[in-house]
């Protein structure tokens, strides 16, 4: 019974002290609150113990680059005596919501992966360290494509690094043109139009292919307001940002001849009915299969040559068709480095994935340096790096939920082009008011 | 005055609760509280500046959103169609089983595979069925000439939520069917019997004497699956994510977009306690009607 009673406290004792070590915070990774590095150890001498620094990536571990990068990673923590770094792999579907939680929690990784959409949340939230000083100091400042480190920088403080580009070409299935008499692809919206219905009839396939919906769409529709001179949101003297269309007529006009361009689409059959609510998933699939002639994609779609040989054969890259002036979206994929208590190993670990080594053995095709760009589509793409357009650099969880909306509403509902711009306009402003980004709130 | 036994009883008896009070207050009653407590603050994660007491701003912010009639009608769509459905579904089947057919035992074992298949397994891998270009279901109604041509069940404004409550009900319709099918075998055979000697005939004996013998398990099981599915999330984000164009969004999902995409949470707390309202005034209601009912 004594036993009992003894064992009974032990083990009592035992989940208690459990209990209390899970619920204390590890003072290693806590977040400092003066935060930014430039303040703190900018140049500063690291410390003799080991730091641990927490690194979230979204890399696929089947794939050869995953591959790649765990063998990198790998090789700078066997070269540095005073950084461990714990890779953490979180797939992108995950990785959004857990960052938030942990950036709420004070508890964020050193480093992580993410997408172009989260920049201005993230640096709303306060979350993301100074690193102007830093790159400032970089010797290979320069060979980062200057556009890509302008879009990263707010208030003239660089706030993320780029992990990788995902520039948009227009990729083409040469044999589908080729069926319908067609050769070379369209530079315009109109040319594409004038051919969707040839190539219909000659093919049976569709000539284009679109994200109606899901998180490609609103890049999609971004490209394309930016081929007619339109802008989505424009900062303001005051540092905050507005949609305009509503005070310019003329911004109104083009961005309506955008919601038109989506009909006319649908119209003259240029896409599939089912493409109006197609995600990415849908968009890739079938012109990987050859179900449809062009369309506006990344870099990765090469990837899938190797499982799709016979379909992704006679796959060509042009720039994409335009209205007005050359556009292409570009999706600056930023390694986000958050407020750290070891800002100064956070940067060296951050400058290694920056680094020409890296970049060449990870991303040889979309890599954001200029000394970094293989010869096969990797070329192609990165001479479209000048004519890219990328997101304001403002919360946009709100706004690309209403520009997927806007798309609902002028393919599904059929609703007027005018009408759609109107009220994507004031919904772009309600979400500024929102999170108090909103010029003159 | 206790014996020593009984002060010994008793605080055996409280260490047994506390764990359970202590898990209920910490995981239950204060979450609730603080979702209440928050839907009168300014609480929007991306706007600092904003912040303190709001009144009823958040509630009524809610109330204005375009989408908030959409969803609240989606909702009483989405519950009562499903509810309706698993239970005209879970009856017939229980009633098919309790029957002296070949392979009964085979039948209700494999009856249950729905019910444990994973949500989100379940809601990709109908999601994969019902796609127009791929889609196996699509293939055959094209083949039988049910349709002309593949059709985007999830991806039209008409189909959209429709779809999803049948997929709900193909997955939910088990529980119902084992739960009655269990108070089936328990109504009296010699009853039945009686009746049948009586001159009832198949319906009568049903209606009159099997139906009001599975009220009890029947109400039971209706009340439980009213408030599961009306919370359910899992399900439609699966498969639609609320869309097209917010044609299946429900309440739950709302919820979600103010939490996780907008980081509002005092709009969130706001319909999550409209939400809660909702509910309790729901069954307020129906008590007090067969309150009334009984007494009449």
């Amino acid at each position: 019974m004594k036993v009992n009673k003894t064992l009974t406290a032990v083990l009592a004792l035992l989940m208690l002290a459990t209990l209390l070590a899970a619920c204390g915070s590890n003072k290693e990774n806590a977040s400092n609150a003066s935060g930014a590095p430039s303040e703190s150890a900018a140049g500063s001498k690291a410390p003799v113990k080991e730091v641990t620094l927490k690194f979230w990536s979204s890399l696929d571990p089947s794939s050869d680059q995953g591959k790649m990068i765990q063998q990198k990673v790998k090789e700078f923590d066997n070269s540095h005596d005073n950084i461990k770094i714990d890779l953490q792999v979180i797939t992108y579907d995950v990785l959004h919501d857990k960052l938030v939680a942990a950036i709420n929690a004070g508890d964020a990784p050193d480093l992580s992966w993410g997408l172009s959409e989260w920049f201005g949340e993230f640096n709303k939230l306060d979350a993301l360290a100074d690193l102007t000083s830093y790159v400032d100091g970089w010797a290979e400042k320069d060979k980062i494509y200057s556009n890509v480190l302008e879009a990263l920088t707010v208030d003239g403080k660089v706030k993320a690094l780029p992990n990788y580009l995902g520039i948009r070409a227009l990729l083409y299935h040469e044999n589908i043109l080729k069926d319908a008499g067609i050769s070379a692809a369209p530079k315009t919206w109109d040319e594409l139009l004038g051919i969707a219905q040839t190539v219909k009839e000659k093919t049976g396939k569709e000539a284009f292919g679109i994200a109606g919906a899901g998180v490609r769409s609103p890049q999609e529709l971004i490209m394309y307001l930016a081929q007619n001179d339109v802008v989505l949101a424009e900062k303001q003297s005051d540092g905050k940002y507005k949609n305009t269309w509503q005070d310019n007529p003329d911004q109104l006009s083009k961005a309506a001849e955008v919601f038109q361009f989506y009909q006319d689409l649908l119209d003259k059959k240029a896409i599939k009915t089912d493409a109006r609510t197609w995600g990415w998933e849908e968009e890739d699939q079938n012109f990987v299969l050859g179900q449809y002639a062009m369309v506006v994609n990344g870099t990765w779609i090469e990837g899938r040559s190797s499982e799709n040989p016979e379909g992704m054969k006679d796959v060509k890259i042009a720039a994409p068709m335009y209205k007005k002036t050359p556009a292409t979206f570009m999706e600056i994929a930023p390694l986000f480095v958050y407020k750290s208590s070891h800002p100064a190993e956070t940067w060296e670990f951050a400058s290694f994935l920056l680094g020409a080594d890296y970049q060449n053995a990870v991303n040889p095709s979309n890599a954001p340096r200029s000394d970094v760009v293989n010869e096969g589509w990797g070329k192609e793409f990165m001479e479209l790096a000048s004519q890219g357009v990328v997101f304001p650099a403002v919360s946009l969880g709100g706004i690309t939920k209403v520009m997927e909306d806007s798309l609902a509403r002028v393919m599904l509902k059929k609703e007027k082009p005018e009408d759609v711009a109107k009220w994507l306009s004031q919904a772009i402003n309600d979400s500024l008011s929102k999170t108090g980004e909103l010029s003159g709130s | 005055m206790l014996t020593l036994r009984e002060k010994k009883i008793r605080r055996l008896a409280i260490g047994f609760i506390v764990p359970a009070l202590l898990f209920f207050l910490l995981l239950n009653a204060f979450p609730l509280v603080q979702v209440l407590w928050d839907s009168f603050q300014f609480k929007n994660l991306l706007n600092n500046a904003l912040s303190g007491f709001s009144g009823l701003s958040n509630y009524a912010e809610v109330v204005k959103n375009e989408y908030f009639g959409t969803a609240l009608k989606n909702t009483v769509v989405w519950t009562v169609l499903s509810v309706a459905g698993e239970y005209a579904l879970g009856i017939v089947s229980a009633i098919a089983l309790n029957q002296q057919i070949k392979g009964r035992t085979f039948f209700r074992g494999i009856i249950i595979i729905p019910w444990v298949v994973p949500i989100v397994i379940a809601g990709m891998t109908w999601t994969w069925m019902l796609t127009p270009d791929y889609g196996i279901l699509n293939l055959w109604m094209v083949k039988l000439g049910i349709l002309d041509e593949p059709y985007y069940w999830l991806g039209e404004l008409n189909t959209a939520l429709l779809t999803v409550v049948f997929v709900n009900i193909w997955r939910s319709f088990p529980f119902f069917t084992i739960s009655l099918l269990a108070a089936l075998q328990s109504v009296s055979k010699d009853i039945l019997e009686a009746a049948a000697i009586d001159g009832a005939g198949v319906r009568r004996r049903f209606w009159h004497i099997v139906l009001p013998q599975l009220k009890t398990v029947s109400l039971t099981m209706i009340f439980i699956h009213i408030i599961w599915t009306a919370i359910n999330f899992d399900f439609i984000w699966v498969m639609t994510e609320g869309g097209p164009l917010h044609s299946s969004e429900t309440l739950p999902i709302m919820i979600y977009r103010y939490a996780m995409q907008e980081y509002n949470f005092g709009n969130a707390s706001a319909l999550a306690s409209m939400m809660l309202g909702f509910m309790i005034s729901g069954f307020i209601l129906y008590y007090y009607f067969s309150v009334r009912k009984n007494r009449g």
